[in-house]
């Protein structure tokens, strides 16, 4: 892996009211050249019948990965960077184990191929010292790429928060979420009647 | 003699549109290609920076342009899959000829070029110059913009030249005319950072510009309030501040009815008022019984949201007002524009930071190709062809007698009437798939059915190119050099990434082999030399030359290109027009100086007294039918409906109706839906969503055959701008009482 | 060192090392046919035995690895017992013999695979009986021409020299080589023109392993070259360099890449708990309305994850495991909505 050019001041920011639902990111995740054409980011209605709120999910790169903890193959790694990898090809035995168990919904199966893949922070550009694919792309903000520094310029009154409260459990993560100023975490722990 | 020469089905199957798919790994040589080419996306008048890779002569992936001002790397699904226009199984690799029961055959560009020319000639000694048409359109580059509007004039020599601008923004280009004098939006979109209210009216530009979406959220970061005009819940108007849905044909009402709430409260610029318009008290009289009462009766919109939308307006120290296709494609299109540029002139907020104005124009290039001469009424630089001044000028640049100019022409429907009326009897198209984009579709279908002769250039067989006799297969955006204005009236470069593939011809090397053969090749003498000839270095020279000569003709103008040089539009990745100067830096901001185009150089208010759309809904015809976009979808779909993947992400137009209103006919989810308004009939999908108002229903339009929208729209016109009324129909919903089949099954992408 | 050791992996990779040592005395007669000079290759062998049972016993210990290990076989043994045995069968045949989903992945790279591994289990089986003295040749009694093969000292069959029996036996590895060469070229090509992979791959992960096959190829087929047209001049240096090549694969294959090769019919008891799943009760997400997966992984999960550490219960009852991917998705931009909302500003 060159890791060399890795800019790791520069972080991921991901603030879901901004998405329009345009699809450019997953587009563009297709694109990038460890995907094979297929998209790795999630592109979603919440609810078109009664708006158009999208959901967008890049990996989040948990510092305690539940999909790696949960792959029985081992197939799943964190590397130094803290960058949570697709599927080891030669490991994966396509059980949806990390499908189902990521908090954020994130991993994919790929039937045919009987391979997980998932967002990899666009390796093949962000080791390069370039943004990922979809957070230089997305028109709206929803996703971006870039320092702190610069965030808070762009963004004074949100916060970023890396922290997920999932009913009893929490998460810490590597990809920021924008939340109101003074916001420590995020907490999903909706009922929802079926 | 145009009408199809075997079934529909026939040519789908040869010519598409099928579905494009990168290879799952790529295009070969993506990692490593020859040219790393900086352009724009040829979709939407934001003209997104994009870099094309391009290896071995094809286009083989992009790469986002972060340095480019505008857009800074950010693009739309549609930019994305751009790239995928090439290499596409259906591009036209040779001119076709039509043959009876058969399709089409490849024929010698010799053979197609002669029989054009001679097919124009026979048809204007037996039925008047004038007999003879061209329809053009703003994707083309302002050079080709500009070479259209001389060769159709000068080279056909015809005055009915008209142009697809005519179905986007016409009634924009006249407002602004009418009150500035000038057709351009006042202010790039910088002014939008710290403006305090933004209006954003009839434009669902999160999915038809979604990079203009970036500016207006930098805005709201910033503490702008926005508010968005709209008859549906637009995802730009989910978030919004106030979100006024307002019932579709009735814009000028609200406009009324604000500029009654400012005049009320005194919330006015009084001194901009004096000193800089005219008008103003006409404007306020035509409003004054345009009351919260009345204009919420009219609107459809709760009165206390118009009087917020009006407090905030009126209250604002900066403010930017854009409006786009919503309030434009109406009857009263160009009434709609000005009542809401009276709201901008009555609060002084104009050619100030942060305080601006403008129509997003839709188009690729919407914005140049409206101004250098290919409207039926103009002449380069936005000259009136009907004004002596202009025409001498313009004669002069081009070395003709006055008189050989010919008169203002009809436009793009009216065209489509005169061949229904026998006037018209033989029509050069290129970058125009009228049969989709105009109303009435069926009638549109007669009309080129009624033709003696058509020659289309296209680089597809689009739906009415294959009515066409000969089909001279042109370029893609890629594979020429020249420029475009953006919607902010910016003009930047365009470069041929590669060469056009096999035998299709660069689209201006068509127009100057034709004017040579219509024995005016003296007055086109822009093509490069033999060894450069037919390479991008020839695409090169000969669009500067014409580029050059558009300058020329354009100085003087209010669009006055002469200071711009292909030079410094490199340098300084792009120049606003005017820019009337070599030493000129261009002009992002117009009207700083307070001094407007108008005769009187003042800003023109104008009276609008509300009337109604060109077709009111009725007891047999119960429910409004509104038209618009979808963002994976550009214009006729000509090229988009081909990209797989866009294609994917939303497969076929549905019907979007509100649960209450579904409910009152039967109709749920998926529910086939019969839509008949009085020019015809067409089954849709239902799309049971709350997010639009509970009397009207919205299909979008970019499909062809028995999934256009526009089957039903109407051919009712703007009496100034002759813009047709897409956004207001009288419908009435049958249910059919099956469900619709998947969309895999209905393939209306490639619909007959 | 000690205090990471795990005893009961311990115990099992001593055992199987025990077996596989007594199999070796007893196939061999007690090492009559067993070759001295192979002495090296039978301990890598053996410590290749001990590592990977040890690695695979360590690795059972893990939860989810259990869950499929333990469901894999009493599914098996289930009173579904003939259905899965068809099935079992047929996904021998189609994953782990024709590897038909890595023809998915890319067809070159199914290709490539499939001759690399087909070309390194031949030369397995052609050489680790050999290595155990479970086969060996002798020249037939009272001819000069015809040899006889013996499988754990019995006598096999007769072959005349030089026939093409004799000719195939004796080049079979050359022809797993070059399988092997072929398949390896094949991934090189990928791993050395791929953008992606250039970009994820690691040395010791990737390259070497692709590496190290090239070298016990050639210097395998080094041997041929040496006795057939160099006069067996170079033969020590073949043989010794042949030895060290395919002694460093061993060691190295209970750690490295290699060792997916034993994981991977772990995929033959997902897919009989995949069968089990489907055909029972499915878990029906609350936002979407639609089934997503079987419950039964859906519960076993939970217990996974909280054998893991993990507790993804929701306070209100429930748990955030019951969503499907996109109910979790969805979940996640609904709780973001109503902060926002709440704060009053979408943006800043």
């Amino acid at each position: 892996m060159t890791t060399t050019a890795y800019r790791s001041q520069e972080e991921f920011f991901l603030d879901p009211q901004r998405c329009i639902g345009c699809h450019a990111c997953e587009m563009a995740c297709a694109e990038c050249e460890t995907n094979g054409q297929l998209a790795m980011i999630h592109v979603d209605y919440v609810d078109r019948a009664v708006s158009p709120q999208t959901s967008v999910q890049v990996c989040m790169h948990c510092e305690e990965p539940t999909c790696a903890r949960v792959c029985p193959a081992d197939a799943i790694a964190k590397d130094e960077l803290g960058v949570v990898h697709s599927a080891n090809a030669a490991r994966c035995i396509a059980c949806s184990n990390c499908v189902l168990a990521c908090p954020f919904g994130v991993p994919k199966k790929v039937e045919p191929m009987k391979l997980m893949m998932k967002c990899n922070l666009c390796y093949d550009r962000t080791s390069a010292g370039r943004r990922p694919m979809c957070a230089t792309v997305c028109p709206s903000g929803a996703l971006w790429y870039g320092t702190r520094e610069r965030m808070a310029a762009m963004r004074p009154n949100s916060t970023p928060v890396n922290e997920f409260r999932f009913g009893l459990q929490r998460v810490k993560t590597r990809v920021n979420v924008m939340m109101p100023k003074g916001s420590t975490e995020l907490v999903v722990d909706g009922t929802e009647a079926p | 003699m145009a009408r199809l020469p075997v079934s529909p089905e026939a040519l789908v199957a040869q010519y598409g549109p099928r579905l494009g798919f990168p290879p799952k790994e790529g295009f070969p040589g993506r990692d490593e290609p020859d040219r790393v080419v900086p352009t724009h996306c040829c979709f939407c008048g934001m003209q997104c920076g994009i870099k094309l890779l391009v290896k071995d002569n094809r286009v083989v992936g992009f790469d986002p342009w972060e340095e480019f001002p505008f857009n800074e790397g950010r693009l739309c699904p549609k930019g994305v899959q751009r790239y995928l226009q090439n290499n596409h199984p259906d591009r036209l690799l040779s001119p076709l000829e039509r043959v009876e029961g058969v399709g089409f055959r490849p024929v010698a560009w010799d053979a197609a070029l002669d029989r054009t020319a001679s097919e124009i000639r026979r048809i204007q000694e037996k039925h008047g110059k004038d007999a003879f048409a061209m329809l053009s359109g703003v994707s083309l580059t302002n050079e080709k913009s500009y070479l259209v509007g001389k060769f159709a004039r000068l080279a056909i020599g015809t005055r009915n030249l008209d142009y697809n601008g005519r179905l986007c923004m016409v009634s924009a280009g006249a407002g602004n005319k009418k009150a500035f004098g000038l057709d351009r939006a006042s202010n790039t979109y910088a002014d939008l950072a710290k403006a305090e209210v933004i209006l954003v009216a009839g434009a669902n530009v999160s999915e038809t510009f979604p990079t203009l979406t970036h500016w207006i959220w930098q805005a709201r970061d910033n503490g702008a309030k926005l508010i968005v005009v709209d008859p549906r819940m637009t995802p730009l108007a989910r978030t919004a501040d106030l979100h006024l849905p307002v019932r579709p044909g009735r814009d000028s009402a609200l406009f009324g009815a604000i500029l009654k709430q400012l005049v009320d409260r005194d919330q006015l610029d009084r001194d901009f008022i004096a000193n800089h318009t005219s008008g103003f008290e006409e404007a306020v009289e035509a409003v004054k019984g345009y009351d919260l009462a009345w204009a919420e009766e009219v609107t459809g919109i709760p009165r206390r949201k118009i009087e917020a939308a009006a407090e905030w307006w009126g209250t604002a120290k900066t403010s930017f007002l854009l409006h786009a296709r919503g309030i434009e494609h109406h009857t009263k299109g160009v009434e709609n524009v000005v009542s809401a540029i009276n709201l901008v002139l009555a609060t002084g907020r104009i050619g100030k930071p942060y305080c601006g104005y403008g129509t997003i124009t839709g188009q690729g290039n919407g914005q140049g190709g409206r101004e250098h001469g290919h409207k039926c009424d103009q002449l380069p630089g936005n000259r009136d062809i009907e004004n002596p001044k202009h025409r001498e000028w313009v004669a002069g640049v081009w070395g003709v007698p006055e008189p050989e100019i010919p008169g203002k022409g009809l436009s793009a429907y009216e065209i489509v009437e005169a061949i229904h009326r026998g006037e018209i009897k033989g029509l050069l198209s290129i970058c125009f798939n009228p049969l989709v984009s105009l109303p009435n579709a069926s009638f549109v279908r007669e009309a080129l059915e009624k033709l003696e002769y058509f020659a289309a250039i296209d680089f597809f067989l689009s739906e009415t190119a294959r009515h066409a006799d000969v089909v001279l297969a042109g370029s893609l955006h890629e594979e020429e050099e020249g420029t475009v204005t953006t919607a902010e009236g910016r003009v930047t470069r365009v470069r041929a990434a590669i060469d056009p593939p096999a035998d299709a011809w660069r689209d201006t090397d068509v127009l100057l082999d034709l004017a040579r053969r219509l024995g005016k090749g003296e007055l086109f003498d822009f093509s490069a030399p033999a060894p450069l000839a037919g390479t991008r270095e020839g695409s090169l020279f000969t669009a500067r030359r014409i580029f050059d000569e558009l300058r020329a003709a354009s100085k003087g103008g209010t669009a006055d290109y002469f200071g711009i040089t292909y030079e410094k539009i490199e340098a300084n990745l792009g120049v606003f027009w005017p820019c009337p100067s070599l030493d000129h830096p261009g002009t992002p901001r117009l009207w700083e100086d307070r001094r407007f185009a108008t005769p009187d150089g003042r800003a023109h208010f104008n009276a609008v007294r509300y009337r109604d759309p060109g077709e009111v809904t009725d007891p047999d015809y119960p429910v409004i039918l509104t038209t618009g976009r979808v963002v994976s979808q550009y214009l006729s779909g000509t090229q988009t409906r081909r990209i797989g993947k866009l294609v994917e992400q939303y497969p076929e137009p549905l019907l979007e109706i509100h649960p209450a209103l579904a409910k009152s006919l039967g109709i749920t989810d998926r529910d086939l839906v019969r839509v008949e308004t009085r020019r015809g009939a067409a089954e849709f999908p239902a799309q049971l969503v709350t997010t639009i108002r509970e009397d009207t229903v919205f299909i979008p339009y970019h499909w062809p055959g028995r999934k256009s929208a526009n089957q039903l729209t109407s051919g009712n016109l703007d009496p100034v701008s002759k813009i047709p009324e897409f956004k207001v129909s009288a419908c009435r919903l049958v249910p059919t009482g099956r469900k619709a089949p998947s969309a895999a099954e209905a393939k209306a992408h490639a619909s007959v | 060192m000690l205090s990471t050791l795990n005893l009961r992996a311990l115990g099992w990779a001593l055992l199987a090392s025990a077996l596989l040592a007594a199999s070796v005395v007893a196939g061999s007669r007690n090492l009559q046919n067993f070759d001295g000079a192979l002495a090296a290759y039978l301990f890598a062998t053996l410590f290749a035995a001990f590592g990977i049972v040890y690695r695979y016993a360590v690795w059972l210990q893990r939860p989810p690895t259990r869950l499929y290990w333990r469901a894999g076989w009493r599914l098996l043994f289930s009173r579904r017992f003939p259905a899965y045995l068809a099935e079992l069968a047929r996904r021998l045949v189609d994953e782990l013999a024709l590897q038909r989903f890595i023809w998915k992945r890319s067809p070159k790279r199914g290709l490539a695979h499939v001759l690399l591994a087909w070309g390194c289990l031949s030369a397995f089986a052609i050489t680790i009986p050999l290595v155990f003295g479970w086969v060996h040749f002798t020249l037939k009694s009272g001819t000069i021409d015809v040899y006889e093969a013996h499988l754990l000292g019995f006598h096999a069959f007769d072959f005349p020299l030089g026939g093409f029996v004799a000719l195939n036996l004796f080049h079979a590895l050359n022809w797993s080589s070059v399988l092997v060469l072929l398949g390896v070229f094949g991934f090189l090509r990928r791993r050395i023109t791929d953008a992606g992979q250039i970009s994820t791959q690691t040395f010791e992960m990737d390259l070497m392993p692709l590496v190290l096959l090239v070298l016990i190829s050639v210097t395998g087929l080094g041997l041929t070259w040496d006795y057939e047209l160099m006069q067996g001049r170079a033969h020590a240096f073949m043989a010794i360099s042949h030895a060290i090549t395919v002694i460093l694969f061993l060691l190295w294959l209970p750690f490295g890449k290699f060792f997916h090769v034993f994981q991977r019919p772990a995929q033959l008891g997902v897919a009989l708990y995949q069968r089990e799943g489907e055909a029972g009760a499915q878990a029906v997400c609350p936002h979407t309305g639609e089934a997503f997966a079987s419950r039964l992984h859906v519960e076993d999960l939970k217990q996974v994850t909280s054998e893991l550490g993990y507790d993804y219960r929701l306070t209100g009852g429930g748990s955030h495991l019951d969503l499907s991917p996109q109910g979790k998705r969805a979940a996640l931009a609904k709780a973001h909505l109503a902060a926002r909302s709440e704060s009053g500003a979408f943006f800043g």
